[in-house]
C-alpha cells in the first residue's frame, strides 16, 4: 500500500502522507514501515538538499497512533511498535540534510512527535489547525520521543503545560509557544517551507536557565502538586509523563527513549487506561451517532434559533450558539433578566478572549449573533426554539401556547428541561412531532452532552435534525427516552439525597466530598448541589420523588435549607460559605449545619464512597431496565460527559462490572 | 414610497448610558430590534443606506459594518449619507429616490451618531512631529525627533467641536443662533419660555416615546428611556444659566439649545407594491407614506432658517400648505431657531429676511412639535432627521390623522422639509 508517497523536485525530498480510503491519516506498523524505507531511500540520495514532510488530506495532518491498532496489541507488539516508531524518527532527526514539517490541520499524538523530529515546523493558520501531544487523556504518554524532544524544544515548562494537559495548540498559539517556527496561510506553506530548508539544520539552543537540576526540580515539584490536588494522583498517565518528561532533559536521549518506552508498556497493562480509551471511542461514536429510525430525508439544518429564558441555562445556550455561528433571538418576559443575561454572555466572551480561545474580533461578532429581546415577536423564520424559562410544568406550558402561536409549522420545539416530563407539553402545541428535549448540562460552554430527549410524538425527522443540531454546534448526543429525570439527573439524583442523608445524620460535608472527589469525581455531592442550586435540586428531587415514591424522597434538611434561603452558591451560602475571592476554597455553613437533625456520625468506618458511587450504579442498572437508553455504554458515556463520573472507572456500570457490585455484568 | 415600520435606541446624553457604545453598535441595537419585530428576512433588503455625520474612523462606511452585524447578508450592499444635520433624512430620501429610479424595493434606512465617541485630536504640527518620530531610523535621529515635541502639541483639538462649527463661515452652531436671535430679535426670555413648553411636553410623553424605543441591555442593566428630559425645569431655573456663545450679550445658553446625546434611528421602506407584499406575508400595517420633500441652501451664517424655504419648496411641489399638516416636527436644534422659522413663516416683515417673497402662514403652536424635541431629546446629529420622521408617523398613528410636516436645520447653511401621510 502507498500510504505515502515520496517525490523529488529541485533536490528538495517531499513526503506526502495521504492513507489510502480513509479521511485520516494515522500511524500503525504498515505506514511505520513504508516511512522507513523512505527515510533509507533519502539517506542513500546524496544529491538531495532537504526534506519536506506534508499531508495531502484537507484537514488532517497525522493524527496520531491509531487507537484501534493500539487497544487491541498485545504488549509485545506494543514495544515493537514503540521501538519502530522510535527509531525511524531517530532517523529523520538525525539526517544530513534539513528538514521541515508543513503542518495544515489536526497533528496530533505521533504526528506532532515526527514534526518534531523534523528540524523546522511551519503552521498554517487554518483553524482546523491543531498541534499538541494529548496521549496523557488516554491515560499513556508520548512513546516515540515526544516526551524527550519537546522539553528540549520549547523548554520544561511549557512542554509539562502540553504533555500533561493533553492540549491541542492553535497555529498562532502553537508559534506562541515554540512549537512551531513560523505560521503562515495554507497556501504558502511550500514557499515558506524551502525558506526554512535554505537555513539548514537546526541549532537547539542550550537551557541551562531552566534544565539545571535545580530548576528542574522546582518545576517538578510544582507540577506535581498541580496534578495531586487536580487529579489526586489518579491517573497514573500524568504522573509517569511528568517523571518521563522531566528525567529527559538531562542524561541522554537513549535513556529518555527507554523510559518512555517503560512507562508507555506500563500504562498500556492498566484498566484505567483501557477504560480511558474505551470512552474515547464512545466520544467518537457519539460526533457520528445517527438516531435508530432514521427519516427518509437528510436532517434539516437549523441555523436560526430562538432561546426562551435568559437565565443561567439560556443565557449560556444562546452563548454557545452564537459561538457556533448561529444566529440566536434571546428572551424573556423580565427586562432585567435579559439585561443580566445579556452580562453573563458578554463576560462568557470576554473570558475566551482572554484565555484565548477566540480573538476579539471574533468575540464581538459572536455577541452580534444575539438579539435580545423582550415582547411577542413573530418567530415564524426560527428553525428551532429552546425554551429555558422556570422549572414550572404549568409556566411551560403557556410558554409553548405561545410558542406554537408564534412560530412557523415545522419550527422545532425544544425544552431544556432537566426533569419535567415533556409528553405533558404536547397538548399545548400545534403539530407534536416536532416536539422535543435538548437538556444541555451547567456549565453549558463546558459541558459536552447533551440529552435529546425523545417524547412519545416526536417525529424521526426531529429527532434526527436535534442529534445533528447538538454535534454540528460540538455537543455530544445522547438519545434518552422521556421519562422522569431521563437519564444523568435521575443517577445522579439518589447520589445527591444519600449524601444529602449522610450530611443530616452528623457527616462532615467536607468528608463527603473528600471521600468522592478521592472516588474521581470532578466535584464532590455536597458541592455539587451547592453549585446546581438547592432550590434546582429540590426541584428535581421532587419530581422525581413523585416518580418513584418507592426509593426517593426529599431529605427534609434540603427544604430547610431553602425555607432560611440557602440556596448554595449563587446566594452566596448553601452547605458551604463562598467569599469573594473564588481562589479560596469555601468553608463549611454553619447555618447549615444548625439545620441538621441532633448529630450523630454512626457512619464510621463504613466506606462512604463505595456507598455513594452505589447510589448510582444502582439507579443506573434500573435505567437500563426501564430502557431509558439502549446500551449500557450509553448510560456510562452519559454520566462520563454530562457529569464528570471519574472517567478512569469507566462509568457507573463499568464500575459495577469491574468490581462486581450487581449481580451480572453489563458488558459482555 | 411607504414606510413600514420604524424604532429608535433611547436618546441619551453624551457621557451617560449609552456612551460605551459606538454609532455602530447603536445601530446595530436599533436595526436587529426593528428586524426582529417586524420578522423580516433580511435577505429581501434592497440596500441598507445609514445616515451619520460623526463618522468614526474605524468604521469607514459604518452603514456596512452596522449591516452586517445586524446579520444583513452580505450580498446585500450598504452606503452611509451624509448631509450634516439631515443625514437621517436623507437616508429616507435617498431610498427615496433609488424607488423612484426602480433600483430597488426594500430598503433598511436610518439615522445614528455616537457623539459620546467623537475622538480629541493632535493639532496637524503635533502631527506631523509624529510622522517624522515614526520615520526616524538611528537612536540620534529618534532623539532629535522627540526634541521637537513641545507641550502645545499635546493638547488636543476637540472633535465635537470642531464637527459643530462651520468651517466657511467660521461660526459654532450656537453662534448662528445668535445670529437668528439678533436677526428675527428673539428674546432670552422667548427662548426659555420655548425650552421649558419642549421638556413639559416631553415629560408628558414618556409613555408615547416607551411605544417608539427599543430596549438596550449593556452592562447588566436594561436601558428604555430617554434621559435628557427635564421633569422639573422651569423659566426661572433657565433664567439662571449663562449664556455660552457670546458670555456678555448673548442669550443661547444650554438650556434653550438641542442637547449633545447619542442615539440610533431604524425605518424599513418600500415601494407600494412591496408593501402589499410584505402586509400579506408578515401582516405589517405600513406606518405612513413620503409623499414629497426639499433641500434647500442659505447662508451658512444663519443655518437655523434653512427650513423655511425647504418648507416653501416642498409645499410648492406637493401642492400642500401649512394648514394641510396635521402635526409638524421642526428640529429644535436651538429655541431661537425654531423662534425665528415660525416668524420668518408668518410675519411679512421677517419673511424676506429669509427669502420668502409672502409669509406662507401661521404655525399652529398646538401642531408644533406635540412631543417636545431636540432641547428635551437631544439631537444625535445623524439620527435626529429619521427621529422626526419616525416621531410624527407614530403622532399620526396614535391620533388617527392624515398629514404630517417634518422640517430641519442644517448645519453649513441648508434645510430640508418632508411631508408624510396615513394611508
Amino acid at each position: 500500500m502507498n500510504h505515502i508517497t515520496l517525490s523529488i523536485e529541485a533536490s528538495v525530498a517531499t513526503l506526502t502522507f495521504d492513507r489510502v480510503g480513509s479521511g485520516a491519516n494515522v500511524f500503525d506498523k504498515q505506514v511505520l514501515t513504508e516511512l522507513e524505507s523512505h527515510v533509507t531511500a533519502i539517506e542513500h540520495d546524496d544529491s538531495l538538499t532537504g526534506l519536506l514532510v506534508r499531508s495531502a488530506k484537507p484537514s488532517i495532518f497525522i493524527a496520531g497512533a491509531d487507537i484501534k491498532t493500539l487497544a487491541s496489541a498485545s504488549s509485545h507488539e506494543l514495544a515493537e511498535l514503540l521501538e519502530l516508531g522510535q527509531g525511524v524518527f531517530d532517523r529523520i532527526a538525525g539526517l544530513k540534510i534539513p528538514s521541515v514539517a508543513a503542518i495544515h490541520g489536526a497533528c496530533a499524538g505521533g504526528g506532532c512527535e515526527l514534526a518534531l523530529a523534523c528540524d523546522w515546523r511551519i503552521v498554517s493558520d487554518a483553524r482546523v489547525t491543531r498541534i499538541g501531544l494529548p496521549e496523557t487523556l488516554l491515560g499513556i504518554l508520548p512513546a516515540w520521543g515526544g516526551c524527550t524532544r519537546l522539553p528540549r524544544l520549547i523548554g520544561l515548562a511549557h512542554a509539562l503545560g502540553l504533555i500533561l494537559t493533553g492540549k491541542l495548540l492553535q497555529g498562532s498559539a502553537a508559534k506562541y509557544k515554540g512549537l512551531a517556527d513560523a505560521i503562515c496561510p495554507e497556501e504558502d506553506l511550500p514557499t515558506l517551507a524551502y525558506r526554512f530548508l535554505k537555513r539548514g539544520k537546526r541549532h537547539m539552543k542550550g537551557r541551562f536557565l531552566e534544565h539545571n537540576p535545580l530548576s528542574v526540580a522546582v518545576i517538578k515539584r510544582k507540577a506535581r502538586v498541580n496534578i495531586m490536588t487536580k487529579t489526586r494522583g489518579l491517573y497514573p498517565a500524568t504522573l509517569e509523563a511528568l517523571d518521563v518528561v522531566c528525567r529527559g532533559v538531562s542524561g541522554s536521549h537513549e535513556d529518555s527513549l527507554q523510559r518512555e518506552r517503560n512507562a508507555f508498556l506500563y500504562l498500556a497493562e492498566l484498566p484505567q487506561t483501557e477504560r480511558m480509551i474505551e470512552l474515547f471511542f464512545l466520544n467518537e461514536r457519539a460526533k457520528k451517532l445517527k438516531p435508530d429510525v432514521a427519516p427518509a430525508t437528510a436532517p434539516k439544518r437549523l441555523n436560526k434559533v430562538a432561546t426562551i429564558g435568559a437565565g443561567v441555562m439560556g443565557a449560556g445556550i444562546a452563548y454557545w450558539l452564537s459561538t457556533r455561528q448561529k444566529k440566536v433571538i434571546l428572551q424573556d418576559v423580565s427586562d432585567d433578566a435579559l439585561a443580566r443575561g445579556m452580562m453573563r454572555v458578554y463576560k462568557l466572551y470576554q473570558g475566551s478572549v482572554k484565555y484565548r480561545v477566540m480573538s476579539q474580533t471574533e468575540a464581538a461578532r459572536g455577541f452580534d449573533r444575539i438579539t435580545p429581546i423582550g415582547g411577542p415577536i413573530p418567530l415564524g423564520d426560527c428553525d428551532l426554539i429552546i425554551e429555558a424559562a422556570t422549572e414550572n410544568l404549568a409556566i411551560k406550558k403557556k410558554i409553548f401556547a405561545d410558542l406554537s402561536s408564534r412560530c412557523g409549522p415545522d419550527t422545532i420545539l425544544a425544552t431544556n428541561t432537566s426533569a419535567l416530563p415533556i409528553r405533558e407539553l404536547a397538548e399545548s402545541i400545534l403539530h407534536p412531532e416536532r416536539l422535543v428535549g435538548l437538556h444541555f448540562f451547567n456549565p453549558v460552554n463546558r459541558m459536552k452532552l447533551v440529552e435529546v430527549v425523545r417524547t412519545e410524538t416526536t417525529s424521526p425527522e426531529t429527532l434526527a435534525a436535534a442529534v445533528a443540531f447538538v454535534q454540528e454546534i460540538g455537543k455530544l448526543p445522547v438519545v434518552v427516552k422521556d421519562a422522569p429525570g431521563f437519564l444523568v439527573n435521575r443517577i445522579l439524583l439518589p447520589y445527591l439525597l444519600e449524601a444529602g442523608n449522610l450530611f443530616s445524620q452528623g457527616v462532615d460535608a467536607q468528608a463527603i466530598d473528600d471521600a468522592m472527589l478521592d472516588f474521581g469525581m470532578p466535584l464532590g455531592p455536597i458541592r455539587l448541589m451547592d453549585e446546581v442550586g438547592l432550590d434546582v435540586a429540590l426541584h428535581v428531587a421532587q419530581t422525581l420523588a413523585g416518580a418513584f415514591p418507592d426509593r426517593m424522597s426529599v431529605p427534609d434538611i434540603l427544604t430547610r435549607m431553602i425555607d432560611a434561603n440557602l440556596l448554595g452558591k449563587k446566594s452566596g451560602k448553601g452547605f458551604y460559605l463562598y467569599g469573594k475571592n473564588k481562589n479560596k476554597s469555601p468553608v463549611p455553613n454553619p447555618a447549615a449545619l444548625a439545620l441538621r437533625d441532633e448529630a450523630r456520625d454512626d457512619t464510621r468506618g463504613v466506606d462512604m464512597a463505595g456507598r455513594l458511587a452505589q447510589c448510582m450504579t444502582d439507579e443506573a442498572a434500573l435505567c437500563l431496565e426501564d430502557g431509558i437508553v439502549a446500551t449500557a455504554s450509553d448510560i456510562d458515556f452519559a454520566m462520563v460527559m454530562g457529569t464528570g463520573y471519574a472517567p478512569f472507572r469507566g462509568g457507573p456500570l463499568r464500575y459495577s462490572d469491574d468490581h462486581d457490585i450487581c449481580l451480572g455484568k453489563f458488558y459482555t | 414610497m411607504q414606510i413600514l415600520a420604524a424604532i429608535r435606541t433611547p436618546f441619551t446624553s453624551m457621557g451617560a448610558s449609552l456612551a460605551s457604545q459606538a454609532a455602530a453598535d447603536l445601530g446595530r441595537d436599533a436595526a436587529t430590534v426593528l428586524l426582529a419585530q417586524t420578522g423580516i428576512d433580511p435577505e429581501e433588503l434592497s440596500e441598507v443606506i445609514i445616515g451619520c455625520v460623526c463618522q468614526p474612523v474605524d468604521s469607514a462606511n459604518i452603514a456596512r459594518v452596522i449591516a452586517l452585524r445586524s446579520g444583513v447578508p452580505k450580498n446585500v450592499p450598504a452606503v452611509t449619507v451624509n448631509r450634516n444635520c439631515a443625514s437621517g433624512m436623507e437616508a429616507i430620501t435617498t431610498a427615496a429616490e433609488r424607488i423612484a429610479a426602480g433600483r430597488g424595493d426594500l430598503y433598511l434606512v436610518g439615522g445614528v451618531d455616537s457623539m459620546s465617541n467623537v475622538p480629541l485630536l493632535y493639532r496637524p504640527t503635533a502631527v506631523q512631529k509624529f510622522v517624522h518620530l515614526a520615520k526616524a531610523r538611528r537612536v540620534g535621529q529618534k532623539l532629535r525627533a522627540l526634541l521637537g515635541f513641545r507641550p502645545a502639541d499635546f493638547s488636543p483639538l476637540i472633535g465635537l467641536q470642531l464637527g459643530l462649527t462651520d468651517p466657511y463661515s467660521g461660526l459654532n452652531m450656537g453662534e448662528t443662533a445668535e445670529v437668528l436671535a439678533r436677526d428675527y430679535r428673539i428674546t432670552r426670555e422667548q427662548q426659555d419660555a420655548y425650552a421649558v413648553k419642549s421638556q413639559k411636553k416631553a415629560a408628558a410623553s414618556r409613555d408615547f416615546f416607551d411605544e417608539e424605543i427599543a430596549t438596550v441591555y449593556l452592562g447588566g442593566k436594561s436601558i428604555s428611556a430617554d434621559d435628557g428630559i427635564r421633569e422639573g425645569s422651569s423659566i426661572e431655573k433657565l433664567a439662571k444659566l449663562r449664556p455660552v456663545f457670546n458670555r456678555k450679550t448673548g442669550s443661547v445658553t444650554a438650556g434653550n439649545a438641542s442637547q449633545i446625546t447619542d442615539g440610533a434611528v431604524m425605518l424599513l421602506v418600500a415601494t407600494e407594491q412591496k408593501a402589499d407584499d410584505l402586509a400579506t406575508r408578515y401582516g405589517l400595517e405600513p406606518l405612513g407614506r413620503l409623499t414629497g420633500y426639499a433641500y434647500t441652501g442659505c447662508d451658512p451664517r444663519s443655518m437655523g432658517i434653512g427650513p423655511v424655504q425647504a418648507i416653501a419648496r416642498a409645499n410648492q411641489l406637493t401642492g400642500l400648505s401649512l394648514d394641510d399638516a396635521d402635526t409638524i416636527e421642526i428640529n429644535e436644534a436651538f429655541a431661537a431657531q425654531v423662534l425665528a422659522c415660525c416668524k420668518a413663516l408668518s410675519d411679512p416683515s421677517y419673511c424676506q429676511l429669509a427669502g420668502l417673497d409672502t409669509p406662507l402662514g401661521e404655525i399652529p403652536m398646538g401642531k408644533l412639535n406635540p412631543h417636545g424635541g431636540a432641547i428635551a431629546l437631544g439631537h444625535p446629529v445623524g439620527a435626529t432627521g429619521a427621529r422626526l420622521v419616525l416621531t410624527a408617523l407614530h403622532e399620526l398613528a396614535n391620533t388617527g390623522k392624515k398629514r404630517a410636516l417634518t422640517s430641519l436645520c442644517i448645519g453649513g447653511g441648508q434645510g430640508a422639509a418632508l411631508w408624510l401621510e396615513t394611508s
